[in-house]
């Protein structure tokens, strides 16, 4: 039971860090970027070639990896999102390529092998009978200390209240005297940072393969549907329901049936509430 | 210098025209009004006047060439506006909205804050309240309060009383009345009800199509019996 609970809050706080900028850009950018994976594999890569190719200290491929993604969110914005400004599907479609794009660079670069990343933080503490890396608590940390940074950034600065106007009412952010372009730009870079940010962790709890941006675009697909547009909070909730369901068919039932209810719980709330769990109803 | 004089001002949607050949001008301190029928463009020149809408012609404030300018740089040499669908961000306070309208005037927010609780009390009391689950009335109190909170020296109102209860309506005709009198704001205000417009404003122009078909003071306006008879109700 203990190891349920534990393993299930380390898994969900890893969760909500990756669907975290995949929430912000469906909010304030109304685009499901599904090239976000792009920015978590990324990530994970820099930091492997940053930090253990290159034998530079962590906190410097940490640091990289952000600032990569960032650049890259910043980037397809300005070179993808902005001139197909209007089309949604165009967007879709053309962040999707950008992914499949991104896997083969990363094949080139570095081979299509999956490569084991070491911790940031080694070592393993027992809690309650629970094996727990240092990695993955670091990594359940940190990921709170971002979402509280996000939500007092959000809520509290006038750059945050701008994202939040522009993806209530472009126009009136506009008479407000706020760029929405500007703003727009920003989200895209904070989103970019937020995944790689991820994907560091995520490829350290998992591994570095080319093909790992797909299952935590599932994931972050999964926790912005059912949490609903617009909530940093709805999103945290759902990270952890998500999560530990995981954890516990994994524990309780089969490992094979891991992603299977989480799946099944996205149709349910599809079919009863579209809108999502803590959405509000758009009109 | 005129605040804001527009010269030969067209726009369109697409290759429907919505403005043709509009030229008009308001002086620092007075207030004039935009008469019109429902399609006539008084909206379409608001957002023109704002950089909101693509334009031929020239807009000029204080004898600058503003034409082409964005929004945010409208915004910065002293617009405010208050547009007719109110574009609030409902799913935020009202105190937030209003701070919204700060973002370019950070350094005055107390002191607009102040002004805005001064002139709507109701919305120092409901600055808690999400501006999605509020009444019309109190919209577009929100909407002149965050047009203000941008230090405005010129407000762009739209059709402020459509669709409010009369006693609303006097309410807000006299915050702008306070508004040119006590803090020197320059006011354009559209109008279907050329009375109303004339209980604020010293001069009218009367927009038909697009275009505009007569301008001058009430008494001169009044002389026209076609006038009276479209826009005085007489
Ligand atoms: N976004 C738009 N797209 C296309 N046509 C528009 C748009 N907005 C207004 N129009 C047209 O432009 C004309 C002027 O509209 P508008 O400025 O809203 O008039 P008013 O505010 O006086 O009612 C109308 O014929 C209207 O149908
Ligand atoms: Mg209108």
């Amino acid at each position: 039971m203990m190891q349920i609970i534990i393993q299930g809050m380390l898994l969900s706080g890893l969760y909500a860090l990756i669907a975290m900028g995949f929430m912000l850009i469906f909010s304030i950018g109304r685009t499901l970027n599904l090239a976000y994976g792009a920015y978590i594999m990324v990530g994970g890569y820099i930091y492997f070639w940053l930090s253990q190719q290159l034998g530079m200290p962590k906190i410097v491929g940490f640091g990289g990896a952000v600032a990569v993604g960032a650049l890259m969110g910043l980037l397809k914005h300005r070179l993808i999102v902005k001139p197909l400004k209007g089309d949604p599907v165009a967007v879709e479609i053309s962040t999707l390529i950008l992914a499949v794009i991104m896997q083969s660079a990363m094949v080139l670069a570095f081979g299509d092998a999956s490569k084991i990343l070491l911790p940031l933080i080694p070592g393993v503490v027992t809690v309650a009978g629970a094996q727990v890396t240092y990695n993955i608590l670091a990594a359940t940390i940190m990921s709170w200390v971002i979402i509280l940074a996000l939500y007092a950034f959000v809520r509290g600065t006038h750059t945050g209240r701008a994202m939040q106007a522009v993806s209530m009412d472009e126009k009136g952010a506009a008479i407000s005297g706020v760029d929405p372009d500007r703003i727009n730009m920003i989200t895209w870079a904070i989103s970019g940072g937020l995944g790689a940010a991820g994907g560091v962790f995520f490829a350290s709890y998992t591994q570095l393969s080319p093909s790992m941006w797909v299952a935590p675009v599932i994931i972050s697909v999964a926790i912005v549907i059912v949490g609903g547009i617009g909530s940093i909070i709805g999103t945290l909730i759902v990270a952890h329901i998500i999560g530990f369901l995981e954890i516990t068919v994994v524990a309780v039932l089969a490992p094979e049936l891991r992603g299977v209810f989480t799946m099944v719980l996205i149709i349910g709330v599809l079919i009863m509430r579209p809108q999502g769990l803590f959405g509000r109803e758009e009109h | 210098m005129s605040m804001i004089e527009i010269e030969n001002l067209s726009a369109f949607y697409g290759k429907a025209q919505a403005l043709r050949n509009v030229s008009l001008r308001v002086e620092p301190g007075e207030t004039i009004a935009i008469v019109g029928a429902n399609g006539a463009g008084k909206s379409t020149l608001l957002d023109s006047i704002m950089g909101l809408v693509k334009n031929t012609g020239t807009i000029r404030m204080e004898g600058q060439d503003v034409t082409g300018a964005k929004p945010g740089d409208m915004v910065r040499r002293g617009v405010g506006y208050a547009p007719e669908r109110f574009n609030l961000f409902p799913h935020m306070t009202v105190r937030d909205n209003l701070l919204v309208g700060a973002y370019t005037a950070r350094e005055d927010i107390d002191k607009n804050m102040d002004a805005v609780h001064r002139l709507f009390p109701r919305l120092a009391e409901r600055e808690g309240q999400e501006t999605s689950t509020q009444s019309g009335g109190e919209r577009q109190m929100v909407s002149l309060g965050r047009a203000l909170m941008t230090s405005p020296r010129i407000l762009l109102v739209d059709e402020p009383t459509i669709g409010l209860a009369p006693k609303v309506c006097v309410e807000i005709a006299e915050v702008l009345r306070r508004l040119s009198a006590e803090m020197g704001l320059t006011v354009i205000v559209t109008e279907q009800n050329a009375n109303f417009a004339l209980s604020l404003a010293s001069r009218l122009y009367v927009l038909e199509g697009g275009h505009v078909t007569a301008e001058g003071t009430a008494v001169e306006l009044a002389k026209d019996d076609q006038l009276a008879k479209s826009y005085f109700g007489a």
